[in-house]
This record gives C-alpha cells, structure tokens and sequence, in this order.
C-alpha cells in the first residue's frame, strides 16, 4: 500500500511537472523471493534512482515455482534476473537471452557437508547423497560431478542426487549427506538451526574451478535492435548499480529497504542484514561482464560428460553495448 | 491471417461438419452404434490436436510457453525409458501401495466405526480434521518422516485416500434399509452374516463410488508430493524440474502419461463395479 501510494505520488508529481515527459515502464522479473540478494534494485527504487532517471520500475518478486526465462518469453517483463547457466541453456532450447550487465562477479554457490560423513575432499563424495535445488540451478553441480568423473546413478561408484526443497531440513535430518547452499542464504539457516562450523565442511564451487555467473541481468535479443529499449535499459542499469552501490554502503540500511518491500513478511531483521553482508562480498565493481568469467562459465557448462548443460558454445548471449553507455 | 491458421480452422469447421452430421446418424445395429459413441470424441479430439499445433506454429509461440502436439509426441517417442522409470516410481510404487493402504485401511476402520459408537465419536471427527489438512503442507513432512523415496509418497496418498473410503463406507454401511435388518434378525442371523450377506453389498455402491474418486486423488497426491524432495526420478519430480529447465514438451509428456495411467485406472475400478454391482438398478439399466 505504502509503494502503491507512493508510485502513485511520484506519478501525480511528474504529471504535474510536465505532462510529455511520462515515466518509461520497465519490468524487472527477479529470481527467486524478496531477500537481500536483490537489494540494488529495490534501494534504487526506494532511494528514487530509478526516478531520477525516468523510470518508472516495478519489482516482481520470484519463487519456488516461477521460471523467470518464461516470464521474460511470455512477455511478462522486461527484463530478468538469472543465473546465467539457466540463462544459457534456455537460448539453445529457443529463448534468444542475453545478458546486459552482470552485477554478480562472484558466485556464492557452496555445497555444505556434515564433517561426521567423513567427507574432506569432493573425491569423498563416492557413495554419499548429495541434495541440491532443481529448476535450471542443478547445472552447476552436474557439471561439477562430471569433471569429478562421478556418475549420479547413485551406484556404489557414484552419487546419489536428491531433488531437496528450499531448506536445510536434509541436512539437519541427515536424510542427505551434503546439501547445496548460498552463502549469503541457507549457509545461515544452518548455522542458526544449532550446528557450528566445526560440524561443517564447506566447498566453494568457484575453489573447485566450476564457478558460473550468478544473479545477471537479461533480456530479449530482438529487443535490443529498439533504440528506445537500448536507452531504457541503459538508464534501468545505471540506476540500478547506484541502488547496488548504495546498498553495500549501507548494508544494514539496505537490508531494511528490503523488509520494507517484503510482502509475504516471511523474511527477518537478523537474516537481511547479515545477507546484505555476504551479497556485499560477490558485487563487481561496476556491471560490466568480465569477458573471461563468461567464458569460464561457458566452459563449464560445456563439459556435462554424457548430459551437457549446452551443447556448443553460444554466440551473441551477451553484449556489452548496455554498460559502455551506463557506466 | 496466415496459411496454417487457416487451415487449421478450416479443418475445425469441416471436422464440426461431419461430426454434426454422425451425431445425428441412428443405426440399428448395436455394432455401429458403439462405433459411432467412439468415432465422435475421437473425431474432436483429434480437432482439438490440429488446432493447437496451427494456432502453435501460426502464431510463432515460443516452444518454452506451449510446445506443438508434434513435438509433444516426438519427445514422448524418444523419451520412453525415462518415462517408463518415473512410471515406475511414482505410479506402480507411491500410487498403488498408497491406494491399495489407504482405501483398505479407511475400509477396515469404517467397519470398526459402525461397530462401536465410541469410536464412531472420537475417530469420525479425527478423520475430518485429517482430511482438510492441505496436501502440500503435509507432503514436507512426510518427506521429513519417511525420507526421500516412495514411502513418503505413498504416506501422503494414505492420507488422501483414506477420508473418502472412510466416509463413504460408513454411509454405505448404513444404507441398507431397517426391514432388511429386522429380516435377517428373525432368521438369527449373527452380526458377521448380516454384514457380508446384507450390508456389505449393499454398501458395495458407495465404496465402489470411493475407489473412483481416490484412484484419480491417489495419482494427483503423488505427483504433488514429489515437488517436495524426491530422488531424481518420478512424474512429479519430472514435471517440476523440466518446467525450468525449459523442456516443455517433455512436461507435456508426462502429463500425457499421467492423464492415461490416470483414465485407465478410473476404467478399471469402474469396470470391476460393473461386475460387482451388477444387481444395482444404474447398472442393470444398461
């Protein structure tokens, strides 16, 4: 209600001003549910940057059950916030996504074993269980597996992979022996159910050489031929990295933009603000894709042994033309 | 307009056209008569089919929003022992065993219920309150309590499936008319053989009537159940991921399968009440 009111003052102000220069709409599809890890974009629409630029922004929350590629696909939004494995396989099966900016230079993607398993190298995970999320986010780990030359048939020689829900239940219950976690997410949620970080090992997928981009910004390709769509995009990413920018200067601060918008009122004070702190610790420095990361990423996607990610190497799933004019 | 829309419309009018025509058709002979009962769906199923693969490929849709029936069709082709394997899983182990627990267990308990009026006040309200639990709130915990296999699925196929049997039967129990039991009480009668001879079959519609609706819950709890940890196989587990990793048509696949294993299931239990309640006048009319 209080955003409504407010979009609605901020509109009835800019009709008041000029009444040609009408605010262009964008919206923005997030990946998964209001939570710190998006907190750029609703500081920038809090603190009046999106505004600033003329924008006129409205924030979709994602969830367990939402595909943001199909949003963007049916014409829902305008632009997505992915990971660009998702992001990529998507383009070969037909969705021509491209990513514009890439807020996210480092992945928080981890997967948290219990010590007691006797697992201290990914080579241990022989035999063992390993939990992970699905809908697209599965890719990193096949990828990793297969260069571990594991197979997920759960045979004697390989793993055995459990589709787990969002929590850390699996783990907590020992229904599974490691279970994938962000570090700025369900990594706390174990913490806080009571177990120490002695209890705990923890693999870095970035440590183990398959890091992939994470949190991206896409778009349509044939969208970007549109001048018009090029400018506002342009503008949406500048206001967005001043929101970014704002936000892991005041962490604590963002955090609470964030519980503002929360809608559900699922998240809590503690959680935000110490989320905000890990996030801090992946931004890049501007949005600009690094050329190289891309192509790591890529790499790693390609090499899936029998059931690769993708199955040759993109062209045009990215383009820089946004953030040389945003930056 | 383009060609394929438009000849997909004009295969809907023509398809229209004859079926207005065959449904006014009356042969005599029963043989044709049956032909004709299967000959008029089949005719606008295949309708439906041609429009949605026109209007699909007219109007460009996306594959990753609404696949081709084609495509749908290739991929079920190709993908049999995947499809086959989440059968297995989700079908012949979580929906059956599940089924066969829950209807016999809601069974059993409504024959005890009619037995005592003790029970019949403290477990009857239990058994409400068990039935409006919401499905996906108990599925975590099934998985939490039974572990990622089968079992929890099946647990929850209990629970869905056990209300209805319940109910159902305890009605039917109460069916047969008070004449009937006096009669069978100026015969002697013991309170087993009144229930096999009199009250069970009486009830036999209304627990049959239970069969049919829990063999499509029984089916729709374990898809739904799977979206809740699985092992990597199963329909549910199929249906949910393949959602985002944008394979369409292989969702559209396993619904094919589902709807199928589904309607013959239904068939089955219905053609076993045709045998069993054949004396029961909607039956005996034809």
């Amino acid at each position: 209600m209080k955003r409504l009111m407010m979009s609605l003052t901020a509109g009835a102000t800019a009709l008041g001003l000029s009444q040609a220069m009408a605010a262009d709409d964008v919206t923005l599809q997030l990946k998964w549910v209001t939570q710190a890890q998006f907190a750029g974009y609703y500081v920038a629409a809090d603190k009046g940057f999106y505004e600033e630029e003329d924008l006129n922004v409205e924030i979709k929350p994602g969830g367990p059950d939402i595909a943001p590629v199909q949003v963007l696909a049916g014409g829902g939004a305008d632009v997505m916030v992915d990971w660009m494995p998702s992001a990529l396989a998507a383009r070969e099966k037909g969705v021509p996504v491209v990513n514009i900016a890439q807020p996210f230079a480092r992945s928080g993607l981890t997967m948290v074993c219990r010590k007691e398993t006797g697992i201290e190298k990914p080579g241990d995970f022989k035999g063992k269980t390993l939990g992970t999320w699905f809908f697209g986010n599965e890719y990193p780990l096949y990828s990793w597996l297969s260069k571990l030359g594991l197979p997920r048939d759960g045979s004697e020689n390989g793993v055995t992979v459990q589709k787990i829900g969002f929590n850390v239940d699996p783990l907590l219950q020992k229904q599974a022996d490691c279970i994938t976690a962000m570090t700025y997410n369900e990594y706390w949620q174990i913490i806080d159910a009571g177990l120490t970080t002695d209890d705990l090992v923890v693999f870095s997928y970035t440590e183990q050489g398959v890091d992939t981009l994470e949190d991206g910004l896409y778009v349509l390709e044939d969208k970007l031929d549109d001048p018009e769509f090029v400018d506002k995009m342009t503008r949406f990413v500048k206001a967005s990295m001043k929101g970014w920018q704002w936000a892991r200067d005041n962490p604590d601060e963002a955090a609470m933009i964030v519980l503002d918008n929360d809608a559900t009122g699922a998240q809590t004070e503690k959680h935000q603000k110490r989320m905000m702190g890990e996030i801090a610790k992946l931004l890049g420095d501007d949005a600009t894709l690094d050329g190289a990361a891309y192509k790591r990423t890529v790499e790693t996607l390609l090499q899936g042994g029998s059931d690769p990610v993708i199955t040759k190497e993109p062209e045009g799933a990215f383009t820089h033309m946004i953030t040389e004019k945003a930056m | 307009m383009n060609w394929t829309i438009a000849g997909a419309l004009a295969f809907w009018a023509g398809a229209w056209a004859l079926n207005e025509r065959l449904s006014r058709l009356e042969p005599r002979s029963p043989a044709a008569k049956r032909a004709l009962g299967l000959l008029v769906p089949a005719i606008f199923g295949i309708t439906l089919l041609v429009v949605w693969e026109g209007a699909v490929r007219g109007f460009d849709i996306s594959p990753v929003l609404l696949p081709p029936p084609s495509a749908i069709w290739a991929r079920l082709v190709s993908a049999v022992p995947i499809l086959w394997a989440d059968f297995q899983q989700t079908f012949l182990k979580a929906v059956l065993i599940g089924y066969a627990i829950g209807c016999g267990s809601g069974f059993l308990v409504a024959i005890a219920i009619d037995r005592s009026p003790f029970l019949q006040r403290g477990l009857l309200p239990l058994g409400n309150f068990v039935s409006a639990l919401p499905i996906i709130g108990v599925a975590p915990i099934m998985v939490m309590w039974f572990g990622f296999d089968w079992p929890s699925k099946a647990a929850v196929v209990i629970i869905m499936t056990f209300f209805p049997m319940l109910v159902n039967t305890v009605q039917g129990l109460a069916s047969s008319s008070a004449i009937d039991r006096d009669l069978m009480r100026t015969y002697a009668a013991s309170y087993r053989q009144t229930l096999f001879k009199l009250r069970l079959p009486a009830a036999a519609p209304f627990i049959f009537n239970a069969l049919k609706i829990n063999s499509t819950l029984a089916l729709i709890g374990a898809i739904v159940a799977e979206f809740f940890g699985t092992p990597i196989t199963g329909m549910g587990f199929r249906i949910s991921t393949e959602v985002g990793r944008m394979n369409l048509d292989m969702v559209w696949a396993e619904i094919a399968v589902a709807a199928l294993a589904g309607s013959l299931f239904y068939g089955l239990v219905a053609l076993t009440e045709r045998a069993v309640t054949f004396w029961h006048p909607s039956i005996r009319g034809g």
